[in-house]
């Protein structure tokens, strides 16, 4: 909190301008983040048509296995406790989530099977987190999908390369579903180390491991 | 932000006061008792995200009461929803459905004005107008059609966008999840009501028919997605706390998307090191 403004308006102005500049970028949309989420769902599209319903979860996890960062979605889902993890709760854990969040986005997404999904917009959070919506192709207004907006959270590393992080559907997303639960699950049970192992058997309980 | 940010550095200076060897933790709060375990509560505290995802003081009581409601669900609505289903049709569903939004018609158009959404209240007013009369009573939607879609509020957003935090998280008796704010706003909204005031046999009859037939008729269509949460999660409590709060936001934006609240994934410099 300085304040050498009223002294200097034009360094003010050049300052605001500069504030401008640099807030206002994030608004903008990221067309390269749409594109690399259209490509997805075009991929996903065969897949959602399947004609058996093994042939689709097969896709869907393939899919899935391709583009989801597994590794960095586990580790946000592990909230607060997520440095706490020893290095064979970590081993135990994470191929874990991949599989219980694998099966999540297998059941989820099959709520869409037939249906095609396009992309209609983003909102750029920061230049590493973008958001990417899309819709239901040809949802007539009135049925069940024509007011279902898509989301698909697109992480970006330093080297430019592109992941998806999350996934949800009118605001409510998957990962940060997974959080409250595993936070829930290790606090109630003791929280720490021992939560952690609470944590770890009722996954391998889930995905039937 | 800065609140946050002060909230922050509320709870990191707490933190280190906490671990400083010259200061007992347990002094302070004589309940905690191990300084070990106040430590981590701190952490956790600072850890927490902002979005009200993890507020949820009076879980104990909480759960007890989702457990309550979960057999009552078990036992009676969801046998009666899929009753329901079964003897009507979709598009009688449809009706039913829109007859109880058409009724709530007084309680979302007094919210719309108290949150100074004008353009909404004629929609709630036309939408009232045109299917109360060409609509058959409600069950129809033409205004729908006609390009006046359906909209909700309540007491609870209408708190909300006057700008009341939405208060610990609070499972409600056979009403379900709510928070502290919106069980109250739930209160405002029955004293809102015009029904509710209407002291002669039928209207309470009435009344209690409609409350009976909107539990029904809301918990039909989500017989299976509440069921594929269950299956789906670890925690069934927490599942359903996290997509109910999530979920509640959206409604209080009036569907308008908000994404600056979401929490990071993985922007930290510890996520770094995965890379």
């Amino acid at each position: 909190m300085y304040s050498t403004a009223p002294a200097r308006p034009i360094v003010t102005a050049l300052f605001a301008a500069l504030a401008f500049a640099l807030f206002a970028t994030p608004a903008l949309a990221d067309s390269e983040a749409e594109s690399y989420v259209q490509t997805i769902l075009d991929e996903a599209s065969p897949a959602l048509d399947a004609p058996t319903r093994a042939e689709m979860l097969d896709g869907i996890a393939a899919l899935v296995d391709k583009h989801v960062d597994m590794r960095r979605v586990g580790r946000f889902t592990l909230g607060q406790y997520a440095r706490r993890l020893s290095e064979a709760q970590s081993e135990a854990f994470y191929p874990l989530f991949q599989d219980y969040a694998t099966l999540v986005y297998q059941k989820t997404l099959t709520e869409y099977s037939g249906q095609k999904l396009s992309v209609t917009g983003s909102v750029v959070r920061s230049e590493r987190d973008v958001i990417v919506n899309s819709r239901i192709v040809g949802a007539a207004p009135g049925d069940q999908f024509a007011d279902v907006v898509v989301h698909w959270r697109v992480y970006r590393n330093r080297d430019g390369e592109m992941t998806i992080v999350d996934a949800g559907a009118n605001n409510v997303w998957l990962a940060i579903e997974q959080r409250s639960q595993f936070t829930s699950v290790i606090a109630n049970n003791g929280g720490g180390e021992q939560g952690i192992d609470a944590l770890i058997a009722q996954l391998r309980e889930q995905v039937g491991g | 932000m800065s609140v946050t940010a002060k909230k922050f550095a509320f709870c990191a200076a707490a933190l280190f006061w906490s671990a400083a060897p010259w200061v007992p933790a347990s002094a302070q709060l004589s309940d905690v008792g191990d300084p070990d375990a106040y430590v981590e509560a701190l952490e956790e505290a600072s850890a927490a995200p902002a979005d009200s995802e993890i507020r949820d003081p009076w879980e104990g009581f909480n759960r007890r009461m989702f457990a309550v409601n979960d057999t009552l669900d078990g036992a009676l609505i969801v046998p009666t929803a899929k009753a329901y289903r079964a003897v009507t049709h979709r598009k009688q569903r449809k009706g039913i459905r829109n007859f109880l939004a058409n009724a709530r018609t007084p309680v979302i158009l007094v919210n719309d004005l108290l949150q100074g959404e004008f353009k909404r209240a004629g929609n709630t007013l036309s939408r009232f107008a045109i299917n109360t009369t060409i609509g058959f009573g409600g069950m129809g939607d033409p205004a729908e059609r006609m390009g006046i879609p359906q909209h909700s509020e309540d007491f609870g957003q209408t708190l909300a966008v006057w700008g009341a935090p939405s208060g610990p998280y609070l499972v409600l008796p056979f009403f379900g999840p709510s928070t502290l704010r919106d069980g109250f706003g739930a209160g405002v909204d029955v004293a809102i009501d015009p029904l509710t005031w209407v002291r002669t046999d039928p209207a309470q009859y009435t009344r209690f028919t409609r409350a009976g037939v909107t539990a029904v008729s809301v918990r039909e269509p989500l017989i299976e997605p509440l069921q594929q949460i269950e299956d789906n999660s670890l925690d069934y409590y927490s599942s359903v706390r996290s997509f109910f709060l999530q979920s509640r936001q959206r409604e209080i934006a009036n569907g308008r998307t908000n994404f600056d609240d979401l929490p990071d994934i993985g922007e930290f410099e510890e996520f770094d090191e995965i890379e």
